[in-house]
C-alpha cells in the first residue's frame, strides 16, 4: 500500500544548528497515526515542514506520492492541517471564516461547508464572531477548515490543547471516525502521551529532532503475551509458597506484595489458588504498557526543562 | 485567474469586515462636510456670480481694495487685484463659486489619505501573522506570490476606491450647497508668477494624480516594511517617521550631491508642474520619475522576496 505520507531522511538546521535529524517514517491510509515527544522536541518544527511552511534543509515529504518540494500545490492539495493553535480572523463570524478557506480551493460548495459545520456541531455557533469563541469551539473550527477539501491526510498539531475531558474525547470520536469510516490518514502530535494514546494505531515518540522509537498501541493484550502481575496479598510468603506450587514461575517479593510475569490467562488461576490456600488478596494490578515505559524512559530525562 | 479574484474577494471581505476601514471613509466624509459648512456659512465665496455688466463690478471691487489697501497697511489684495486685472484684460467672465471649486480644495487631504493607505497597507501583511492566519493562508494550493500580488492589488483598488468616494462625496456635496456650473468650467490661477485660465476638472485630476504618485509610493514602502518585519506598528511608525522627517533630511543633505538620489527629493512632484522649485538645484522631472520608479521596484521585489520566500517559524 502507498503511504498516505512519507517522511524521508528529513532534516532541518537553522544556522549551525540541527533542529531535526534523520527523520524517516511513514503513514497509511485509514490509521491515526501519533507524534509524541516532550515540548520542544521539534514536533512543531516537522509539521511546519510537512505542511510547506518551513524549508526543508534535505531529504522530503511525500504526499501521496508527490514530493512537498518539487510539487508544492500537487501535494498540498490532499492535506488539511492545524499548525499551532487554530487560528481564525476573530472580527469574522464562523461561516465567513470557513467561506474564507473555502474560496481558496476548488469546487468547495456552501453544501459541504454546512456538512463539515454539522460533522464539528457548530450549527448554532456560525453567526458568531469568532472573537467570541472559547477554545473548544476554536479548536473545533480548526478542524472544520481543515475538513473542507476532503483531505486524505489531516494534520492536526496538539488538537486537544485547552480541551476539557469531554472535549478531548469528542475529538477523539471525530477522528476515530474520520480514519474508520473516510479512510483519512492523521497525524496527532502532543506532548502527553495519556491524552492521544487511546486514538493512535501507533505513536512515534521524538526526542531532540530524532527518531526514538516507533510502536504499536495494543489496545487489549493478546492472550498469549506475558504481562506484569503485581499483587498485594498476606501473608506474603505463604502467597508466594502457593504461586509457585502450582505454576512454573519466578515470584519477586517486594515488601508486602509480589511480581511476576505471566500471560494473561493465567492472572484468574493465581488469584483462584491464592483464595483456595485462605491467602488475603487485596489488589491485583497488570503494570502499564512498553509504551509508556519508553516515553517516560525519553521525557523522564528532561522532565525539568 | 477564476483563483485570483477569488483571493482578491477576500481580501476586500477581510477589508471591510473592519470597522476600522469604514471609519476611514466616515473621517473623510466628516472632513469634506466640516469644510463645506464653514465655507458655506462663514466663507466670502462667491455663488451668485457677476451680472451682465461684470467689468463694471470687477471695476468697482478694484478700486475698493485699492481704497482699503491705502487706508490700512495690514489689508493686503494685490492678489484680488491682479486677479480682477487678469479677468479684464483677457475678458473673461468670472464664474461663481460651485461644487467644482469646492472639490478642487480637496487635494489636501492627500496627506490624510496616505495616512489611511500606510496602515492599511501595513496591516494586510502584518495582520495575517499577528492573527496567526498565515500558516491556514500559506498551506493552500496556491503560490505565495499570487497571494502576496493579491495583497498589493488590494490596496490599489482600496486607494482608488478612497479616491473615487472623496471626489464624489465632495461633488455631491458641493452641488447642493454652492450648485454646479456646467461640466467643463474654468477657473483663474497663480501659475508661476503668471495668472492663467485653466480648466478646473483638469486641474482637478492634474492634483489628484500627484497626490496619488506619494500615495502609491508610501504605501509601497509600509507595505515592504510589513513584509520585512511583519509588524504593522513598526510598519505604520516607521513610514510615517519617514513621512515627517524625510524633507528635512533631505535639506540637512542638500549640500551634497547624491541627496538627490533619495527617495524624499523626488517624491513631489508638484514644482515640476507649477509654481515652487525642486527641493534641489537642476533636478529634471525624467530625473525624479526614475529615482522613484527604482524605488518603487525595490520596494516592491524586496516585499515579495520577504513574502514568499521566508519561513513562517513560530512566536
Amino acid at each position: 500500500m502507498q503511504p498516505a505520507m512519507e517522511l524521508v531522511n528529513l532534516y532541518k538546521s537553522i544556522g549551525k544548528k540541527q533542529i531535526i535529524k534523520n527523520l524517516s517514517f511513514s503513514i497509511y491510509p485509514g490509521e491515526v497515526f501519533g507524534f509524541l515527544g516532550p515540548n520542544g522536541a521539534g514536533k512543531t518544527t516537522t509539521i511546519r515542514m510537512m505542511v510547506g511552511l518551513m524549508k526543508i534543509t534535505s531529504g522530503d515529504v511525500k504526499i501521496n506520492g508527490t514530493s512537498v518540494k518539487n510539487d508544492f500545490k500537487g501535494a498540498i492539495q490532499h492535506v488539511g492541517a492545524i499548525v499551532e493553535n487554530p487560528e481564525m480572523y476573530p472580527f469574522m463570524n464562523g461561516w465567513k471564516n470557513l467561506k474564507h478557506y473555502a474560496r481558496m480551493m476548488n469546487g468547495i460548495t456552501d453544501e459541504r461547508i454546512r456538512e463539515v459545520v454539522s460533522l464539528v456541531g457548530l450549527e448554532k455557533a456560525m453567526k458568531e464572531k469568532v472573537g467570541k469563541y472559547s477554545l473548544g469551539m476554536r479548536q473545533r473550527m480548526g478542524i472544520a477548515q481543515a475538513l473542507l477539501h476532503r483531505p486524505s491526510v489531516l494534520i492536526l498539531d496538539e488538537p486537544t490543547n485547552g480541551l476539557d475531558p469531554a472535549g478531548i474525547r469528542e475529538i477523539r470520536q471525530y477522528i476515530r471516525r474520520l480514519a474508520e469510516q473516510e479512510q483519512v490518514a492523521v497525524i496527532v502530535s502532543s506532548h502527553l502521551l495519556s491524552e492521544i494514546e487511546l486514538m493512535c494505531d501507533r505513536i512515534s515518540i521524538i526526542k531532540n529532532g530524532e527518531l526514538v522509537t516507533v510502536e504499536e498501541v495494543q489496545n487489549s493484550t493478546e492472550k498469549d503475551e506475558r504481562v506484569e502481575v503485581w499483587l498485594e496479598v498476606e501473608p506474603v510468603d505463604k502467597a508466594k509458597a502457593v504461586i509457585e506450587k502450582h505454576h512454573e514461575l519466578e515470584v519477586v517479593v517486594h515488601h508486602d506484595k509480589l511480581s511476576m510475569s505471566v500471560t494473561k490467562e493465567t492472572i484468574p488461576e493465581i488469584v483462584k489458588g491464592l483464595v483456595q490456600d485462605q491467602v488475603n488478596v487485596y489488589e491485583v494490578t497488570t503494570k502499564s504498557s512498553s509504551l509508556e515505559d519508553k516515553f517516560f524512559d525519553v521525557i523522564g530525562e528532561n522532565t525539568i526543562a | 485567474m477564476l483563483n485570483f479574484l477569488s483571493l482578491l474577494k477576500n481580501e476586500q471581505v477581510k477589508l471591510y469586515s473592519r470597522f476600522s476601514t469604514w471609519s476611514m471613509y466616515i473621517i473623510l466624509a466628516s472632513i469634506i462636510i466640516l469644510a463645506g459648512m464653514i465655507t458655506a456659512i462663514f466663507g466670502d465665496v462667491d455663488t451668485e456670480g457677476y451680472g451682465n455688466d461684470w467689468r463694471a463690478e470687477l471695476q468697482a471691487e478694484n478700486e475698493q481694495l485699492q481704497a482699503e489697501m491705502e487706508e490700512s497697511e495690514f489689508a493686503i489684495h494685490e492678489n484680488s487685484i491682479n486677479k480682477n486685472n487678469y479677468y479684464l484684460e483677457q475678458d473673461i467672465k468670472p464664474q461663481p463659486y460651485d461644487a467644482w471649486a469646492f472639490t478642487s480644495e480637496f487635494s489636501m487631504l492627500g496627506f490624510m489619505l496616505s495616512l489611511f493607505m500606510v496602515i492599511i497597507a501595513s496591516g494586510l501583511i502584518a495582520g495575517e501573522f499577528r492573527w496567526g492566519t498565515i500558516k491556514l493562508l500559506f498551506i493552500r494550493p496556491i503560490s505565495r506570490t499570487k497571494i502576496w500580488l493579491s495583497k498589493y492589488i488590494t490596496i490599489m483598488i482600496t486607494t482608488l476606491s478612497m479616491f473615487v468616494f472623496m471626489f464624489l462625496f465632495a461633488m455631491i456635496l458641493g452641488s447642493l450647497l454652492f450648485g454646479i456650473n456646467g461640466l467643463s468650467p474654468s477657473m483663474v490661477q497663480l501659475s508661476g508668477n503668471e495668472w492663467e485660465q485653466v480648466n478646473i476638472v483638469k486641474e482637478i485630476l492634474s492634483q489628484y494624480g500627484l497626490i496619488l504618485v506619494e500615495l502609491v509610493i508610501m504605501a509601497t514602502l509600509a507595505f515592504m516594511i510589513s513584509s520585512l518585519f511583519r509588524n504593522s506598528a513598526m510598519a505604520i511608525g516607521l513610514t510615517i517617521f519617514l513621512m515627517f522627517a524625510g524633507a528635512s533630511v533631505v535639506i540637512y543633505l542638500s549640500e551634497y550631491d547624491w541627496a538627490k538620489f533619495i527617495l524624499f527629493a523626488n517624491i513631489d512632484l508638484q514644482p515640476y508642474f507649477g509654481p515652487g522649485q525642486p527641493m534641489i538645484e537642476g533636478m529634471t522631472l525624467t530625473f525624479s520619475v526614475i529615482v522613484l520608479l527604482t524605488y518603487y521596484v525595490v520596494f516592491l521585489l524586496a516585499s515579495w522576496f520577504a513574502f514568499t520566500k521566508r519561513d513562517v517559524a513560530g512566536h
